[in-house]
């Protein structure tokens, strides 16, 4: 019986130990992962630039199984023959992202051909190896007109890069991308391709805008072999405001009750009332009728 | 010929049972009317000092006072439903327990709403609810049927009264003369002809449909009263059923330990008897698996709602009121249902303790309906003194409750001064009915 007892306490504390994560040690062989190194940047509509970095560790046999590597120091080169020129440096978060905004008045080395490079680098630890990823870029200038004419609403856009004389060179061959602020996400309303570095369109006028019929329109080149991610937006007041619908209304907190309720009330209570009065005429039938037969007695 | 002597035999009978005062009776009457005294002195303080000198405050404006209302209300529909039930039924218990069943009815429905006016502030103003009064508030809607059923309901009684006090006006020559006089004037000269009798008859039954119907509405209206609120623990569609099926619980609840009270005083044991207190019994055992079924549905529909409000409040009710919950919700009806699911458990005494623990359950049920819902608002109390936020009751509202406790039971013994709790005219119906058939058998062997 002893015994007996003994196995299954023995039984539940193997299985409380396996049911408890924190009594195996976890150890990650660096070489059963591949790493996974990711560099963007975005020229946003402000003119600001924004550099990204994405770092995540991946089991080279279960591609399900990844872990972002989280601290490690990415630095952000601007490249020019050779020479770099250290942009900025920035750990990478708990995601795995290492995140670096530079604003409009940043200025960056152009090679001879005008394009920017970038070079987004890790240099080795103990753990990990280095890596860096390399991007070549034209500086585009976005130029977004909204204007109305005769009630016709027009979108234009002028796409250029700039020489190393400031002239305007229009953009060739790209695909760009019109849409509108959304709640959640932009909702395109316009894709095309350029040549010259213009185009214009009418805007659609059957947009809901905010309250106050504003609309947030975007025009953006997205991973572009020469042109990067490029992102222009404008507020403009196009947006027709979606009255709600008839709302609702608890018709029972209105100024006067619906008929309905007049109709079923007043039926039940007339109903109700003329049984009573019925029985008390039944009532004073009944009285009557005793009235008479005592009268009968007396007499 | 024969049918008047046996009304003379039972007015001989009951007579005694109604114009005999004992000197046990006096004291319980004189100690009933200085409960209510003593309400009346709470409810004066209460009209000069207003509102705080009760337990109630402005989160929880409501407390005893309106669960005495409904704890009432319920009684009176209750009875009116079984009332009306037995009435046109036929049902062969109605003789024992119809008239108790009936000032139950009248009784409850006459104090039930005077706790409803304990909670108005401004008594004064209690005419605006009829001047500015709007059709769409559920609270005019009960006014209104509070209203018509209350008149509905003293109707109902007096047109079964009315036989009862003929019999009473012909045969009771050594009566008081005021006594005389007024069962002259109530019996509204009915000599119980076959015309007077079937249109005493045709009336009654149609009003015992009409009672049953108000009660329902009535106490539906009731019901709403909360469950159209969006309050946690009040909004719930099966609150009008629940209220009314928790209502016929805890009305034959009353009405088996009235039974209980009134058998054992007036030693009625010929007339109400074992069998009648085990069929109250099943139907108290059906109701309070229906009422449990209800309870269970409530709660476990704001267990499972994930709503923040209603967690809240089952926090509260599993906390701070803890052993009411468990009361109200567990011993009131696991209790009865236990005792009275085993027929071995079936006896007067273990039926009546069952129907205690139920009544007892149900007020405190009613409790639990009303305060903790008025205790987790869903806006967030802060910086409030503590009895803003708790309720406790005060000796004031315990007083003008105890009052109305009094109140019932002293106009429930007046009344059985005033009239036989066991209808004469009944016991007359029944032998009327079978000497018909007895004729209708012989006439038929007759014709064979």
């Amino acid at each position: 019986m002893v015994t007996k007892l003994f196995q299954y306490f023995v039984i539940i504390l193997f299985f409380g130990f396996m049911s408890n994560n924190s009594s195996f040690a976890q150890k990650i062989d660096v070489k059963n992962y591949k790493m996974l190194y990711k560099f963007n940047t975005v020229k946003q509509y402000d003119n600001s630039r924004f550099f990204e970095v994405s770092f995540v560790a991946n089991n080279k046999k279960d591609r399900k199984i990844k872990f972002p590597v989280y601290g490690a120091d990415i630095k952000f080169i601007n490249v020019v023959n050779d020479e770099e020129f250290l942009l900025g440096t920035v750990k990478t978060n708990k995601e795995g992202y290492a995140r670096l905004i530079l604003s409009e008045n940043q200025t960056y080395y152009t090679d001879a051909e005008g394009y920017i490079n970038f070079i987004a680098r890790f240099e080795s630890t103990e753990a990990l190896k280095s890596i860096e990823k390399e991007l070549a870029i034209k500086d585009v200038f976005l130029e977004l007109d909204l204007i109305e004419i005769d009630s016709i609403k027009k979108v234009t856009l002028n796409a250029y890069t700039l020489d190393s004389l400031k002239t305007k060179i229009p953009l060739e061959e790209a695909d760009v991308i019109f849409s509108v602020g959304g709640f959640i996400s932009n909702l395109p309303i316009k894709e095309t391709s350029i040549e010259d570095g213009k185009f214009e369109f009418e805007f659609p006028d059957d947009i809901p805008g905010d309250v106050e019929g504003n609309i947030d329109v975007f025009v953006s080149i997205e991973d572009h072999d020469d042109y990067g991610n490029v992102i222009q937006k404008k507020k403009v007041a196009w947006g027709t405001f979606q009255k709600l619908g008839k709302q609702p209304t608890l018709t029972l907190w209105s100024h006067y009750a619906p008929i309905w309720m007049y109709v079923v009330l007043t039926i039940l209570l007339v109903g109700v009332w003329s049984n009573y009065i019925y029985s008390m005429i039944n009532l004073f039938r009944i009285k009557k009728e005793g009235k008479i037969l005592e009268l009968e007695s007396e007499n | 010929m024969d049918l008047e002597i046996r009304k003379r035999e039972l007015a001989k009978e009951f007579y005694p049972m109604i114009s005999k005062t004992t000197r046990g009776s006096k004291i319980w009457i004189g100690f009933l009317i200085a409960i209510i005294l003593v309400g009346l002195v709470a409810f004066f303080l209460q009209i000069v000092k207003g509102h705080e000198i009760t337990g109630m405050r402005d989160n929880v404006v409501w407390g005893i006072y309106i669960i005495n209302f409904i704890f009432f209300v319920c009684l009176s529909y209750s009875g009116a439903f079984i009332a009306g039930i037995l009435h046109f039924f036929k049902s062969p218990w109605k003789n024992s327990v119809s008239r108790i069943v009936e000032i139950i009815t009248i009784l409850s429905i006459m104090i039930g709403p005077i706790f409803i006016l304990l909670c108005i502030g401004r008594l004064d103003r209690l005419h605006y609810l009829f001047i500015y009064s709007r059709i769409q508030s559920p609270i005019a809607w009960d006014v209104l049927a509070i209203l018509t059923d209350l008149i509905g309901c003293l109707l109902y009684l007096f047109l079964t009264f009315i036989p009862d006090f003929a019999i009473l006006r012909d045969n009771c020559e050594n009566a008081p003369k005021w006594r005389r006089k007024l069962y002259k004037y109530l019996a509204i000269g009915y000599q119980d002809t076959k015309s007077q009798r079937d249109r005493l008859y045709k009336i009654t039954k149609t009003m015992s449909v009409m009672i049953v119907a108000m009660a329902i509405i009535t106490y539906t209206v009731l019901a709403w009263i909360f469950s159209l609120t969006l309050q946690p623990g009040w909004n719930s569609t099966i609150f009008a059923p629940y209220f009314i099926v928790a209502g016929i619980y805890s009305g034959i609840g009353v009405i088996i330990i009235a039974m209980f009270l009134i058998r054992k005083y007036y030693k009625l044991e010929h007339y109400i008897r074992k069998a009648h207190f085990i069929g109250a019994g099943i139907i108290l055992l059906v109701m309070s698996l229906l009422y449990g079924y209800f309870t269970f549905s409530e709660y476990f529909a704001r267990w499972f709602s994930h709503s923040t409000a209603n967690h809240f409040l089952l926090d509260t009710l599993f906390g701070r009121y803890f052993w009411e919950f468990i009361f109200a919700n567990y011993i009131g009806v696991l209790v009865p249902i236990v005792i009275l699911f085993v027929k071995k458990f079936r006896t007067i005494k273990s039926i009546t303790f069952a129907a205690v623990i139920a009544v007892l359950g149900l007020w405190l049920n009613r409790y639990l309906i009303v305060v903790p819902t008025l205790e987790t608002p869903y806006i967030p109390i802060q910086d409030t003194r503590p009895e803003f936020i708790h309720y406790s009751s005060t000796w004031i509202e315990w007083a003008l409750s105890f009052a109305g406790i009094a109140a019932f039971v002293l106009f429930f013994i007046l009344l059985m001064k005033l009239i036989p709790i066991i209808p004469m005219s009944g016991i007359i119906d029944n032998e009327r009915e079978h000497k018909r058939k007895q004729k209708e058998v012989t006439q038929n062997n007759r014709l064979w």
